[in-house]
């Protein structure tokens, strides 16, 4: 599903990011990327959505060559990825419902399948009856759970989940990454970036540890290990 | 095709509501291309104004040929024939003695005792004359100079051109005619350019302000064209409403002021124009439309840095 052939990150000025980096991730896993700030996984995401291209080395995601990715193609590619960000970044001046269904709106479904759509995903990340709630009236959690909620509606093939419970309490933490692994089970590629050593800990998935721009480690059921 | 309507629908309603988001900005920037339009449209209808005008006095400025009374008719014929053939001849007008007669009676039938006293002297003094009408007034000077050859020496009594105080109005009009050409395009320009920068000012802020909303829309695979519409609706909308505004200030205008003149020749020409409905439904249309070429262009230059597909 996902496939990173030996890329490498250069910033101009802030030097290299990633260095050499080689992943490959099947259908349907659940992989979290651990390491310290700063050692390259937001980079790493950023490659995945397209956002930024890599300095050299090939990426390949659900059949897509990133190299040979038209411009113009970069919104179908999208379309395939759902991303879930640390701050939400929902639309606080829509509801909840209108949050999920901008997602829809944009890729041209129509109203009727949208109002069809959108209290079957709320159900899924467990916010049936919030539907007509703003973003501040909800807990981080919640918030959380609705930025997931407009990330798999469109029922992507792979979700990218930067650190999504950063900004959280344990226990909404947990309800986040209950939801995750209800999505993983539904046939969904997760990949969760963390710096929680108890959710990678109690999760047991296969845990890649990056640092200083390299794979130090990639293990399946594996657990924290701060020392490599 | 099903999917490209409901979309091209969410495009032009969120552009739209962008529109009445910012409200201060919106009425800036739209006052300030009412203002363009109206100038460019003001100066439109002085200019036919102006032409009608013009051409209204230019028809009584003629260039008169008396004739003598014995003159042969052979060579007033080759008179006649010479000026019809000149091409900037417009029209010749023969007056024979008897219509001068009557036209001069006319012209004073409340003065009893002129034409008494004419009639005293007897018979009919005025001379049978040429009025011609030129189609270029700059060659009236060229038409006057035929009737002055050698071969009419004995049959032309006299050439007068125009009167000269009609001459003069016509030069003024003329005149104040580029004048207002002049200036208005130099109005026009500023404040279109003013308004450019307004709108320009107006989206890019937009595009600022909403640029989080605009890097989830860009996340979850919008297009190019669905961040970019709404933008370019909204900047459509200055022009569409400052071309309605704008045209309806020019019109009441016309009619506040047009109606008070609609009497007088020079103006009767141009009044009646501008009330042809087609007209008005022309300028209605030619105003919204480039508002919303000086809109659109405007909001992609704005568009340009941060909307590319470069940078997607």
């Amino acid at each position: 599903m996902i496939l990173l052939d030996r890329v490498t990150k250069n910033y101009n000025r802030r030097g290299t990011a990633l260095k050499s980096v080689s992943l490959h991730v099947e259908p349907k896993e659940f992989v979290i990327i651990v390491g310290p700030s700063g050692a390259g996984k937001s980079t790493l995401l950023k490659l995945l959505t397209r956002e930024e291209k890599p300095t050299s080395g090939k990426i390949i995601v659900g059949g897509i060559d990133y190299e040979t990715l038209k411009d113009k193609n970069i919104p179908l590619l999208r379309r395939k990825i759902g991303v879930v960000f640390q701050d939400f970044k929902l639309l606080p001046n829509k509801t909840v419902f209108e949050n999920v269904s901008f997602a829809l709106e944009v890729v041209g479904m129509g109203n009727k399948e949208i109002r069809h759509t959108v209290p079957r995903v709320l159900e899924i990340v467990g916010l049936t009856g919030k539907e007509d709630n703003y973003p501040s009236e909800l807990s981080g959690g919640e918030r959380q759970r609705v930025a997931i909620a407009r990330a798999i509606a469109r029922q992507p093939k792979i979700l990218i989940a930067d650190e999504p419970t950063g900004n959280l309490d344990p226990k909404h933490a947990w309800d986040v990454i209950r939801v995750l692994e209800k999505i993983n089970k539904y046939g969904t590629t997760v990949l969760l970036t963390t710096h929680n050593m108890e959710i990678v800990n109690k999760l047991k998935r296969r845990v890649v540890t990056i640092k200083d721009g390299q794979v130090a480690s990639d293990r399946a059921g594996g657990t924290y290990r701060s020392d490599v | 095709m099903r999917r490209k309507l409901i979309t091209l629908r969410r495009i032009a309603i969120a552009g739209v509501k962008n529109f009445f988001r910012n409200s201060w900005l919106t009425v800036a920037a739209t006052a300030v291309m009412v203002v363009a339009l109206t100038i460019i449209l003001m100066a439109v209808v002085l200019n036919v104004t102006a032409r009608n005008a013009i051409g209204e006095m230019s028809k009584n400025l003629k260039v008169s040929i008396y004739i003598k009374d014995d003159a042969k008719t052979e060579v007033v014929a080759q008179l006649k024939r010479e000026l019809t053939t000149n091409p900037y001849v417009a029209e010749v007008d023969y007056i024979s003695k008897e219509q001068a007669q009557q036209q001069f009676s006319d012209s004073f039938q409340n003065d009893q005792k002129l034409l008494e006293g004419l009639a005293l002297i007897g018979g009919n003094t005025l001379p049978a004359s040429f009025e011609v009408s030129v189609s270029n007034l700059s060659k009236i000077n060229e038409v006057g100079e035929i009737p002055k050859q050698e071969v009419f020496k004995d049959v032309v009594d006299d050439v007068t051109i125009g009167k000269t105080d009609v001459r003069k109005t016509i030069d003024r009009a003329a005149a104040a005619q580029r004048f207002i050409t002049t200036a208005s395009v130099i109005a026009a320009a500023i404040f279109a350019v003013v308004s450019m920068l307004i709108i320009f000012n107006t989206i890019r802020m937009a595009i600022f302000t909403r640029s989080e909303e605009i890097r989830i829309m860009k996340l979850i695979g919008a297009t190019p064209g669905y961040i970019r519409g709404p933008f370019l609706v909204e900047s459509s909308m200055y022009g569409v409403i400052a071309g309605v505004i704008a045209t309806s200030v020019v019109l009441v205008a016309i009619f506040s002021l047009g109606s008070k003149v609609s009497t007088q020749a020079e103006f009767a020409a141009t009044y009646t124009f501008f009330s042809d409905p087609k007209i008005i439904a022309a300028m209605y249309v030619g105003a919204i439309l480039l508002g919303i070429l000086v809109g659109v262009i405007s909001s992609m230059f704005a568009m340009e840095k941060h909307l590319k597909l470069k940078y997607w």
